[in-house]
């Protein structure tokens, strides 16, 4: 088979694999999405799934610092839902305390609680050791141990704060308080409770409280837990523990409040020292789960600054460490999120925009077909079919990725559509010119396509390194979804319309004509007086 | 033969008179900015009887917030209107509706929300094009190595890139202020494609240029530029023509909401064909020549002029 029957079979081949990624529906990764094509449509629209989260703070935190809070864990949250590729999702916050996220193309309300809270929540707590390890409710019920609790003891309010013991799912079963008659049990909702009812599992529950500090900003001092938002790095290292044993942690980085905040809870942890049999330690919690309890003893603590790095250490395998180090970089959520209430949202733009903008999309290609075939004939017919081609690939690499058609991707598909057209408007005007200047038909379709490709290629390159450095822009230096959509599907229709007009347009061309067509120029434009110079050369 | 090249001076007026009152219109008026980056309010309402989202977002938009984002959320709407809440809103809006589909409206939800887009998406996309300009600076300056000062077509055409970007948010600024014409980030997608179009163009009339000086055609570098504009005529409004006829489909048959997108857009291949043909090659040859020192020759710190010239 002849070179350009390779590349016929080639395109086949790849419009048929497309036709099937288009049409076919079914149960795979690529098959997700039900109807128009299987096309991940924007929220403007299709519509999607919202969900509002309330941020839980303590009683009195301030409407700034929540407001703070809230629009770090926006950003958090940003972040890791852009990890998911062009998703285009609207996250606002909703008064100072709420979070509105809506996500497009997605049909249950669970698939989105996971994109958007598998974030992992880093909080650090001080913890009471009882000698071999962190102080149970058990230890507190045998030994009715008051001496636990000490003046000083605040919590993120700033009030003295009694104790509060999880179950194994991390969700609060016991408060202890401290009262004038001796220990006080309450449950969550604040009725007491007889300490000899408790379960005996939940003897097994853990007692902690926040690991706070104060920061100044702006001239107002507050006092702040100490939580993944004070990253700013993380990454999994090995460090000796002994000649023989190596051990994997993560290693943290925190950023200057972090660090200031980080020296406040290890110098108190320092300072209260050994108690009894008891000990302070500072608890590495993730998502409300104890990760170890690294003890800071004050015969180690003898420097007075910790700087600015720590390690995070809990048996783990190097995996485990480096999607650790992912989650706490990318989606460490500064507070912990509540879900308010979900439900599926309809499209912004309301249903009958899509047929409006399709229906704009099949007169804009007709219009251009119509041009092209009046103004170039016979290669106006074939580089229309290389444009059909076109855009059916590009839509097919769009389902794959997958990038979310908005309104923007939309016009912007129809646009590059047009701009697809100039490689070909590029290659037929270089052969007219040349098949006026007396060339046979086959000299004249390949000096077209040689003298036209320095310019296509040169003109496309600098698109493709202005997509990359705006992509890499959008997706590292400023956080900007819409510069980053804009780069991939930018970058998707050029490459593809390079290939269109360098392989399609040129092996249809090659494949149609044959001798018979240079007796007939005018169906390449060419006025019949250049025919007879064509003849006669 | 067109003289393209002859007529620089009165092409580049041509571009001065568009981008100056563009320039000044910016900085006294800047840019208005539309819902996506604006704070708002946030109104989410339940209703006594089925009202349908077309209707209830027709009726919104008559009470005069044509800007309003509604969406069925289950059982409620939810209305998102740009501006600080007021009760004066609420009320408008919940009585409207229940004169309108005769119901009763139960305000479920009502707080102020934060922009749907940050602010400054509109700084990093200039950021991120300007970065992207060094880019494309260095690209063009490796593909044109063999001609004579290569840096040279690499600025002429980031010039012509930035005239195009200067004249699309130019007249939007006029715009702004003449028609209520607002910004969201369809408008930063709209001068991004610009900006894209704007090098492409571009670059289709240097190569012409690059093929005709090898092949030594024209007796000057003038002449060859002319030569090479005329040549690449034909392509450059057939290839604009098309993309422009796609564009204003989509403003007859759409129009509305991406009314803007496809103003922005058409303004943009306009003047990025004009810039192609009629500025950036004429660039080359007054850096060839060296007549900028003729532009500044009432300055009294001049130099003389090059005797060459």
């Amino acid at each position: 088979m002849s070179r350009n029957g390779w590349l016929l079979l080639l395109i086949l081949a790849l419009l048929g694999t497309s036709i099937w990624i288009l049409s076919s529906s079914g149960t795979s990764v690529l098959h997700r999405q039900q109807g128009n094509l299987g096309l991940r449509l924007g929220l403007d629209l299709k519509g999607g799934v919202q969900v509002v989260y309330t941020g839980v703070f303590s009683d009195n935190t301030s409407d700034a610092q929540k407001s703070f809070d809230i629009d770090a864990a926006i950003s958090s949250m940003q972040k890791r839902i852009d990890k998911y590729g062009v998703v285009e999702p609207v996250i606002q916050k909703l008064g100072n305390d709420r979070i509105l996220v809506q996500l497009p193309g997605i049909g249950d309300v669970d698939e989105a609680r996971r994109l958007v809270e598998q974030t992992a929540f880093l909080e650090f707590r001080e913890v009471e050791m009882n000698g071999t390890g962190p102080a149970t409710l058990g230890d507190y019920l045998s030994e009715n141990r008051t001496g636990f609790f000490e003046t000083g003891d605040i919590g993120a309010e700033g009030a003295p704060i009694g104790r509060e013991f999880v179950d194994s799912n991390g969700q609060p079963v016991v408060f202890i308080e401290e009262s004038d008659s001796g220990l006080k049990y309450v449950d969550v909702d604040g009725n007491a409770i007889d300490p000899t009812a408790i379960d005996a599992t939940m003897k097994t529950g853990l007692s902690w409280m926040p690991a706070v500090g104060e920061v100044t900003r702006e001239g107002v001092t507050t006092t702040v837990v100490l939580t993944g938002a004070y990253l700013t790095d993380a990454s999994p290292q090995t460090s000796s523990q002994s000649s023989v044993t190596t051990e994997i942690s993560v290693g943290i980085k925190w950023n200057s409040e972090g660090t200031d905040l980080f020296n406040q809870v290890a110098q108190r942890i320092k300072n209260k020292g050994s108690y009894g049999t008891s000990q302070r330690a500072l608890g590495i919690f993730l998502d409300n789960e104890l990760l170890s309890a690294p003890q800071v003893f004050p015969t180690t603590m003898t420097e007075s600054s910790y700087g600015s790095s720590a390690s995070i250490t809990g048996n783990f395998t190097w995996n485990e460490a480096r999607t650790l180090a992912v989650q706490l970089t990318s989606g460490a959520l500064p507070i912990s999120l509540k879900e308010l209430f979900s439900s599926n949202v309809s499209a912004t733009l309301g249903a009958d925009f899509v047929h409006k903008a399709l229906a704009a999309g099949l007169v804009g290609f007709l219009v251009v077909a119509l041009f092209m075939i009046l103004y170039y004939r016979l290669p106006g017919v074939i580089a229309i079919l290389a444009l059909a081609v076109y855009a059916i690939l590009v839509l097919a690499i769009y389902k794959l990725i997958p990038v979310t058609m908005t309104l923007a991707g939309l016009a912007g598909f129809i646009v590059s559509l047009g701009m697809a057209v100039d490689a070909n408007v590029l290659i037929f005007e270089r052969m007219k010119e040349e098949l006026r200047a007396g060339r046979t038909l086959k000299a004249a379709m390949d000096a077209g396509f040689s003298r036209a490709w320095l310019a296509i290629r040169d003109s496309n390159i600098s698109t493709f390194i202005a997509c990359a450095i705006l992509y890499w822009f959008g997706s590292s230096i400023v956080t900007s979804p819409a510069v980053k959509g804009f780069a991939l599907t930018l970058f998707i229709g050029v490459a593809v319309s390079m290939f269109s007009a360098i392989v399609s347009t040129r092996t249809f061309l090659l494949s149609f004509t044959g001798p018979w067509a240079t007796k007939r120029l005018t169906w390449f434009g060419v006025e019949a007086k250049s025919e007879v110079e064509a003849k006669d050369a | 033969m067109f003289d393209f090249v002859g007529k620089r001076y009165w092409f580049f007026l041509l571009s001065a008179l568009v981008i100056v009152p563009g320039i000044i219109s910016l900085a006294v008026f800047g840019l208005k900015p539309g819902v996506d980056f604006s704070s708002g309010t946030s109104i989410t309402i339940s209703l006594s009887t089925e009202v349908e989202e077309g209707q209830l977002r027709d009726e919104v938009a008559s009470l005069g917030y044509s800007d309003a984002i509604v969406q069925k959320t289950g059982d409620t709407f939810l209305i998102r209107i740009p501006g600080e809440p007021t009760t004066a809103d609420k009320q408008k809006i919940v009585d409207g509706i229940q004169t309108r589909f005769e119901t009763e409206v139960t305000v479920e939800d009502f707080s102020a929300v934060s922009p749907i887009v940050a602010a400054q998406t509109a700084r990093n996309a200039a950021i991120a094009i300007a970065v992207a300009s060094v880019g494309i600076l260095l690209y063009i300056t490796f593909a044109f190595r063999r001609m004579p000062s290569p840096f040279r077509w690499g600025i002429c055409a980031i010039i012509a890139l930035l005239h195009d970007i200067m004249v699309v948010v130019g007249i939007f600024s006029i715009l702004g202020w003449l028609t209520g014409a607002k910004v969201d980030v369809m408008f930063i997608t709209g001068v991004l494609t610009v900006a894209g179009y704007s090098v492409h163009d571009t670059i289709v009339v240097f190569d012409r240029i690059r093929e005709n000086m090898s092949k030594r055609i024209g007796k000057d570098f003038e002449e060859t530029v002319n030569v090479s504009i005329v040549q690449t005529l034909t392509r450059s409004l057939n290839t604009s023509l098309t993309v422009f006829l796609v564009i204003l489909t989509l403003l007859l048959l759409v129009g509305g909401t991406i009314h803007n997108f496809t103003i922005v857009l058409l303004i943009g291949v306009v003047t990025g064909t004009y810039s192609s043909v009629c500025n950036a090659s004429q660039l080359l040859i007054v850096w060839e020549n060296g007549e900028w020192r003729r532009l500044f020759s009432w300055l009294p710190f001049r130099r003389k002029p090059n005797p060459q010239t």
